[in-house]
C-alpha cells in the first residue's frame, strides 16, 4: 500500500531523515516510534505530500506522491502534529469545508459527517466554535478532519498527545477499530502505546531506521527479559541461600528492603534461560513466599541507546527491514 | 477552489478585517464624494476614485494581510496541502475571495452616480471607464498584497510590506521625471540589470554554465538595441519604471477609453503575480 524507498530530507546543513525504507502493506497499522526530533513529523509530511523528500521516492497505491499528488491525497487523510483547525469554524462547518476540500459525494457527506462526529465522540460540541474546545477535543475534531472521504490510508501524528488518560484510551480503542478498515501509520513516542495497537513498529531514530519488527516480537524482547526484580518475604540471608543453587540463575543481589519483614532481590539469568519457575519452587521449598516478582522492563530510551549503539557499528540503516529485526533480538540478548 | 473561496469569503463575513475594508473604503468614497461632487455640483464621479487610490494603497494590506500568513502560523496550510486540490486552486480561490469582497464593496459605491444621475446628465462613458479602471487596479494591489502575504507567516510584516511595494509602484509616477534620461545612464541601468539577472540565475541554478550564457545572451541583446533601436537607451530608464506603474494606466480609463493595452496590462500584472504565490507556495514543500 505505501512503500518509501531511500527517502531524506535536508533542511540547510540538518538531515532531518536519513536514507528511510520501508513498506506497509493493505491494512497493516504500524507504529511510528522515536524520540522528538527522530524525523517521524518529517517523514509523515513527505508521505502525505506536505514537503518532498531531497532524495527518494514514496508511493501510496502505486502512484508516486510527486507525480500523481492528486491520487496520493485522495486515498490519505492525515491528521498532522497540531492539529490543523480553523478556530473561527464550528466543528460542523469545519467538516463540512473538508469534505468540500477532499471533493466527498454530496449525497453520502452529511450521513458520513454524523458517524464520524459520532466515532470521534464530538457530537455532543458539533455546533460549538473550534476556538472554545479544549485541546483533547481539538485533537478528535482533528482525527474526525482526517476520517472525511473515508481514506484508504490513515496518517496519525501523535493521535493522543493532550489527552488525558481517559480519552487516550478512547482514541485507542476507536484506532484500532479503524485498523479493520484503514491502513494506518501512526506515530508516537510512547512505546505501550505503540505495542497496544500496532501490528508492527517501525523505530526511527535522528532520521535513521533503527528497526522494524512486529510488535510481538518487540514485546517478547520485552518480557522476555533476563533480569528480574523479587520481593520476598524473609531475611536477605534465607532469601539468598534458597536462590544459590537454582539452575538458570547467574547473580543474585539483594537490594535492601522497602516492605517490613520483606527483602527485595535483583535476579539476574543465564542468557535463554527462563528460571522463574525454578525460583518459585526454590522459594517456596524454603517458606519464603515471593510478594513480588516483575521482569525489568526497558524504558524505550534503553533500547534506542542498544539499537542507535549497535547500528553504529554496522551503520547501514536503510539496510531493509530484515537485518533490522535481527538487530531487535540481538539487541534483548545482550542486554 | 470552491471550498477555499467560499471560506474565505465566510472568514471575511465573520472577522472584523472584511468590515474595516469596507468601512474605510466607504467612509472615504462618502467623504470625496461629498466634497468632489454634492458641494461643487460636479457630476465627474471617476473623480472621486482617483482620490481614493491613496487611501486605497493603505486598506488593501488589511484585506491580503492574512490570506496566507494567517494559514501558515496556525498549521492549516497541512490541511490544504494534503488534500487533493490544486495549490492553483487554493491560491484562486482565495485570490477570488478577496476580489469579491473588493468588487462587492466598489458595487456598493455605484448608489452615488445612481442618486446623481436623478438631478442630471452624467458622463457616463468616463464613469463606467473610472470603475473599470479601478476594479482592474484593485485586482492587481490585491494580488500585490497575496504574494507578499505567502511570503511571511506573520500579518504585520505581511501588511507593510504590501504597503511598501505599493507606496513604491505609486511613487514612480512622480519620480519618473526625476531619473536621468540619455543613451549613457540607460545602458549601464541595463547593464545592471542585466547582471541582477544573471546573479538571479546563478543562485537558483549554481550552474556557472547557463549564467555565463545567460550573461552572454544579454550582453548581445544590450549591444544590438544600441545599434538597432534608434533613441533606446535615451528614456530607458523612465521605460523600465513605467511597466511597474500600475496608477498611470488607470488615468486612461477616467478619460471614457476602454483600451485594450491598459486592460492587457493589469490582467498580465494580476496573472504573473498569481503565478509567482504559487510558485511561492509551492516552493515552501521544498525547504
Amino acid at each position: 500500500m505505501i512503500t518509501v524507498e531511500g527517502v531524506s530530507k535536508r533542511y540547510g546543513q540538518h538531515l532531518a531523515v536519513d536514507d528511510i525504507s520501508f513498506r506497509v502493506d493493505d491494512g497493516e497499522v504500524v507504529g511510528f516510534l522515536g524520540p522528538n526530533g527522530a524525523g517521524k513529523s518529517t517523514t509523515m509530511n513527505i508521505i502525505t505530500g506536505y514537503l518532498s523528500a531531497t532524495a527518494g521516492k514514496v508511493t501510496v497505491d502505486g502512484f508516486d506522491v510527486l507525480e500523481d499528488p492528486d491520487q496520493v491525497k485522495r486515498r490519505v487523510g492525515y491528521l498532522p502534529e497540531l492539529p490543523p483547525l480553523y478556530l473561527d469554524m464550528t466543528v460542523r462547518e469545519y467538516l463540512r469545508f473538508v469534505a468540500r476540500l477532499k471533493k466527498a459525494e454530496r449525497g453520502t457527506a452529511a450521513q458520513q459527517q454524523e458517524r464520524i462526529l459520532e466515532l470521534a465522540g464530538i457530537t455532543h460540541v458539533r455546533d460549538r466554535l473550534i476556538k472554545n474546545l479544549s485541546k483533547g477535543y481539538r485533537q478528535r475534531v482533528g482525527l474526525a478532519q482526517a476520517l472525511v472521504g473515508s481514506p484508504r490510508v490513515l496518517i496519525l501524528d501523535e493521535p493522543t498527545i493532550g489527552l488525558d488518560p481517559h480519552q487516550i484510551i478512547e482514541i485507542r480503542n476507536l484506532i484500532r477499530d479503524l485498523g479493520h478498515e484503514h491502513t494506518i501509520i501512526l506515530s508516537s513516542h510512547i512505546l505501550p502505546e505503540v505495542s497496544a495497537v500496532c501490528d508492527r513498529v517501525i523505530i526511527i531514530n535522528r532520521g535513521k531506521l533503527v528497526a522494524s519488527d512486529t510488535t510481538e516480537n518487540l514485546g517478547k524482547r520485552l518480557h522476555d527479559s533476563s533480569e528480574f526484580r523479587l520481593r520476598v518475604a524473609g531475611t536477605e540471608e534465607a532469601a539468598l541461600a534458597a536462590l544459590a543453587g537454582v539452575p538458570g540463575v547467574s547473580e543474585v543481589r539483594a537490594q535492601g528492603t522497602v516492605e517490613q519483614g520483606t527483602v527485595d532481590l535483583h535476579v539476574e539469568t543465564a542468557a535463554g534461560a527462563d528460571p522463574r519457575r525454578a525460583i518459585f519452587h526454590a522459594l517456596s521449598g524454603a517458606d519464603l513466599p515471593i510478594y513480588l516478582m516483575t521482569a525489568m522492563d526497558y524504558t524505550l530510551e534503553e533500547i534506542f541507546l542498544q539499537l542507535t549503539t549497535e547500528d553504529a557499528a554496522d551503520s547501514a540503516a536503510g539496510s531493509a527491514a530484515g537485518s533490522a529485526a535481527e538487530d531487535v533480538d540481538a539487541g534483548g540478548g545482550e542486554a | 477552489m470552491v471550498a477555499v473561496f467560499l471560506r474565505e469569503l465566510r472568514s471575511y463575513y465573520f472577522s472584523p478585517i472584511g468590515y474595516i475594508f469596507m468601512g474605510f473604503f466607504l467612509l472615504l468614497a462618502g467623504f470625496f464624494f461629498a466634497t468632489d461632487n454634492v458641494l461643487r455640483s460636479n457630476p465627474q464621479f471617476q473623480g472621486v476614485l482617483s482620490s481614493i487610490i491613496f487611501v486605497f494603497l493603505v486598506i488593501v494590506p488589511t484585506l491580503t494581510m492574512r490570506l496566507f500568513a494567517d494559514e501558515k502560523r496556525q498549521r492549516t496550510d497541512q490541511l490544504l496541502l494534503t488534500v487533493p486540490v490544486s495549490v492553483t486552486g487554493i491560491v484562486l480561490g482565495k485570490y477570488l475571495a478577496a476580489v469579491a469582497v473588493f468588487l462587492f464593496t466598489l458595487l456598493v459605491t455605484v448608489l452615488y452616480p445612481v442618486t446623481m444621475s436623478f438631478f442630471g446628465r452624467l458622463p457616463g462613458w468616463e464613469i463606467l471607464g473610472g470603475y473599470v479602471g479601478f476594479f482592474l487596479l484593485g485586482c492587481t494591489f490585491i494580488a500585490v498584497g497575496m504574494l507578499m502575504s505567502s511570503l511571511t507567516d506573520n500579518q504585520v510584516i505581511s501588511a507593510v510590506s504590501t504597503f511598501a511595494a505599493l507606496l513604491l509602484m505609486w511613487i514612480i509616477d512622480f519620480v519618473q521625471n526625476g531619473v536621468p534620461a540619455g543613451t549613457v545612464p540607460g545602458i549601464v541601468f541595463a547593464s545592471c540589470l542585466s547582471a541582477l539577472v544573471v546573479l538571479w540565475m546563478y543562485l537558483a541554478t549554481r550552474s556557472l554554465v547557463i549564467s555565463a550564457a545567460a550573461l552572454l545572451i544579454l550582453a548581445a541583446l544590450i549591444v544590438v538595441a544600441a545599434f538597432s533601436v534608434e533613441g533606446f537607451y535615451e528614456t530607458f530608464i523612465i521605460d523600465f519604471l513605467a511597466w511597474f506603474s500600475l496608477t498611470s494606466r488607470f488615468q486612461r480609463f477616467m478619460g471614457g477609453v476602454l483600451a485594450l493595452s491598459p486592460i492587457v496590462y493589469y490582467v498580465s500584472f494580476s496573472t504573473v503575480l498569481v503565478f509567482l504565490t504559487v510558485r511561492v507556495i509551492e516552493r515552501n514543500r521544498w525547504t
